[in-house]
């Protein structure tokens, strides 16, 4: 490129200059940690391509990573009662987690011992135990051999294993939690220390309102970075530059998992003050007992009125945020619990994602959409949804998430052209690489990942 | 054709951005003397400092026409220092909304009440002109339906009765009244580039039912707004003037 033509690119292609918004102090903050942590050295290589679409890489990712976490199984909610069960699905292996009859949770392979038969469907229910629809063979909620139907025709007896093998179980956040690494660490140092940071939002108290999965023709990753960055707002979600400052995030890291902070209820520097609010802040002005035709300050006093409103009005309405300073009453605190988890948490909601891998395939996944909704003190719990699982396109998962699955596919594919040499990543996708040298960490070890491996 | 508005009094609300400040620069250009208001310090600051580099003559305060009292204290203000008032011409407005009851009472407050108050307020130096003239900015939503029943939408078409019935109450003072009803009129930080970013769809349909297929410009607006409030137009008063590229689709013969 000639002198003259890059000159012209770089000021073409200038960030726009912004204020900075009101962030509270760490002394404001009486739980969640608000210091910005010290941006890691993670240099400025490209991210192979080829970890998106190997399926060598993605048998390693399975034996090194997939098998070594925890991870995400299912909601507590759905765990009320003994012999509640959940049935989840991760690469090749299923899972069962079941509350046991003196109150404990425990998680087993989902495999008849005899044939090898799945002893559910994915899914959810109640039951007195798991009998295996090929020969009735049942097993306790504790996994242990309750029937096998004609044992005196085997010579050789029950199988030694005395029933389903058992794998760790943990619950924490309203969530159970299993690995499929029988020697794997407690699940509270795993997470941490973000488990503490969650800890003030009482996801305990949050409503299952919504439990989607979509089919993706991309692989999990992609789906995992395309959430970890607020760089493409301004590409393939325009209207979200009328509702959250896209700039102006706070990226911290923590070990294995990170989080970055996007103020919502202001406007992206990116944008033009209009004269009326914009409806998408309206939306949060109005979930918050609001009335924006009431609301007579400027545009960006708004994010700040908000927030002290909450805190005025939140008691009344049933909502305790005694725990959590005003930023978190607008704004979305973003963590990524790797490998797969990724909370949108705000105040009132949550909105959850799960990226699972396919069994075989690294050109597709399962993507998780799981929402919930604090239910005020003294309001009933309602109904749980029902749970959804569709491929991409049948159906709208809203306009916001719409616009991000219909870009991955196109994603995946360029992962497959001889034209794209990997991912070439700026400072505001920092998120993007630390999780990608986390996956190295697991992948390949202490020695890091050899020159030219995926 | 000279308007004759050299020399002419002007004052304009809400006109630090949009419609109101092309209005201005348009009067400006004309060579009238203006005065006009809006609800930001700073940016009323920034626009008589850009019309002064321009060579124009204008006064601008910082007002929130909402606030009867302080709006009426503006008025009179101006237009002593401009010495009188040959133009008024009301352009705030609260914008549409259906968030709830409110919706109602503002758009009433501020694109109702503001006109009629400032009518009333600057209405002797109108006649004493001998060519006094007012425009009020109404909106093609009030004589079609648009996207919802929205109070800014029923508001805009109190303002063309309000009009109509003020031009015949003043006109034995050589007082004009003209309303001036604008389509869907497109410019950076206004409501339709927001619309555009937020609302795709509904930006698309809207420009669909524009036969040449683009948004009108604050510029266009302005040269309606020159021309009604002139001399030139001595004829024309009581009228609801439609300047919408062919978004209307009734025929009213």
């Amino acid at each position: 490129m000639d002198r003259d033509k890059r000159s012209k690119l770089i000021e073409g292609s200038r960030t726009p200059a912004y204020k900075k918004v009101r962030r509270v102090a760490p002394g404001e903050s009486p739980v969640t940690p608000v210091e910005q942590t010290p941006d890691p050295e993670l240099g400025h290589a490209v991210i192979p391509k080829e970890r998106y679409t190997s399926a060598d890489f993605m048998r390693l990712e399975w034996e090194r990573l997939w098998t070594k976490v925890w991870l995400l199984g299912g909601c507590e909610q759905d765990l009320r009662e003994p012999g509640d069960f959940i049935c989840t699905d991760i690469g090749r292996e299923s899972v069962l987690i079941v509350r046991q009859r003196d109150g404990a949770l425990r998680a087993f392979y989902n495999v008849c011992q005899h044939r090898g038969n799945r002893l559910r469907p994915e899914g959810t229910g109640s039951t007195e135990s798991f009998k295996c629809q090929y020969h009735h063979w049942d097993y306790d909620l504790d996994g242990s051999f309750r029937r096998i139907p004609d044992l005196d025709t085997f010579p050789q007896g029950a199988p030694p294993c005395d029933g389903i093998a058992q794998l760790p179980c943990e619950a924490w956040g309203g969530f159970v939690w299993f690995s499929l690494d029988r020697g794997i660490g407690p699940l509270a140092d795993y997470l941490a220390p973000v488990n503490a940071h969650l800890e003030p939002y009482h996801f305990h108290k949050m409503a299952l309102t919504r439990d989607v999965t979509v089919e993706w023709d991309c692989n999990w990753k992609a789906s995992v970075d395309a959430f970890n960055e607020s760089y493409h707002v301004q590409g393939i979600h325009p209207q979200l530059m009328w509702y959250l400052h896209d700039l102006d995030i706070q990226i911290d890291t923590y070990g294995r998992h990170n989080r970055y902070l996007i103020p919502f209820g202001t406007l992206s520097p990116r944008v033009r003050k209009p004269n009326t609010i914009p409806d998408p802040i309206k939306v949060i002005m109005k979930a918050a007992g609001m009335d924006p035709a009431d609301y007579d300050g400027p545009i960006e006093n708004i994010r700040r009125d908000v927030q002290r409103w909450k805190r005025a009005h939140g008691a009344a309405q049933g909502k305790d945020y005694s725990r959590l300073n005003d930023d978190q009453l607008t704004d979305d605190y973003h963590y990524l619990i790797f490998p797969n988890v990724t909370l949108n948490t705000h105040a009132d909601d949550l909105m959850l994602f799960r990226q699972r891998p396919h069994p075989t395939d690294p050109d597709r996944m399962y993507y998780d959409i799981w929402t919930f909704e604090l239910v005020p003190d003294g309001k009933e719990w309602p109904e749980r949804p029902r749970h959804q699982h569709f491929v991409h396109g049948d159906k709208s998962i809203g306009l916001v998430l719409d616009q991000d699955s219909q870009n991955l596919p196109g994603v995946q594919k360029g992962m497959h052209s001889a034209g794209f040499r990997g991912l070439w990543l700026g400072a505001q996708e920092l998120r993007i690489r630390h999780f990608h040298k986390v996956i190295d960490d697991y992948v390949y070890g202490p020695g890091g990942r050899p020159e030219g491996a995926p | 054709m000279d308007l004759g508005l050299r020399g002419k009094k002007a004052i304009v609300t809400g006109a630090t951005k949009g419609i109101g400040r092309a209005i201005v620069e348009q009067l400006v250009a004309e060579g009238a003397e203006v005065g006009f208001c809006a609800r930001s310090e700073d940016e009323v600051a920034e626009a008589v400092t850009a019309l002064k580099a321009k060579g124009g003559h204008v006064i601008g305060g910082a007002v929130n026409v909402r606030d009867g009292e302080a709006y009426k204290a503006w008025l009179e203000a101006t237009a002593r220092a401009l010495g009188g008032c040959d133009v008024f011409v009301p352009n705030v407005s609260a914008g549409g909304g259906m968030d709830s009851e409110k919706n109602w009472w503002k758009n009433f407050e501020i694109d109702v009440l503001h006109t009629v108050r400032g009518c009333e307020a600057l209405m002797e130096d109108l006649k004493k002109s001998g060519q006094g003239a007012v425009v009020i900015i109404s909106s093609t939503n009030a004589i079609e339906t648009f996207a919802a029943p929205m109070a800014y939408n029923a508001m805009k078409a109190a303002l063309i009765t309000y009009a109509k019935q003020l031009s015949q109450f003043v006109g034995k003072h050589n007082v004009r009244v003209n309303a001036l009803s604008p389509g869907p009129v497109y410019f950076e930080g206004g409501a339709w580039e927001m619309i555009k970013g937020t609302n795709q769809k509904f930006y698309d349909a809207t420009l669909r039912a524009i036969p040449c297929g683009r948004f009108g410009t604050p510029e266009e607006v302005a040269r309606v707004v020159a021309f009604l409030a002139s001399p030139a137009a001595s004829l024309i008063t009581g009228a609801n003037v439609v300047a919408d590229n062919g978004f209307t689709k009734g025929v009213r013969y």
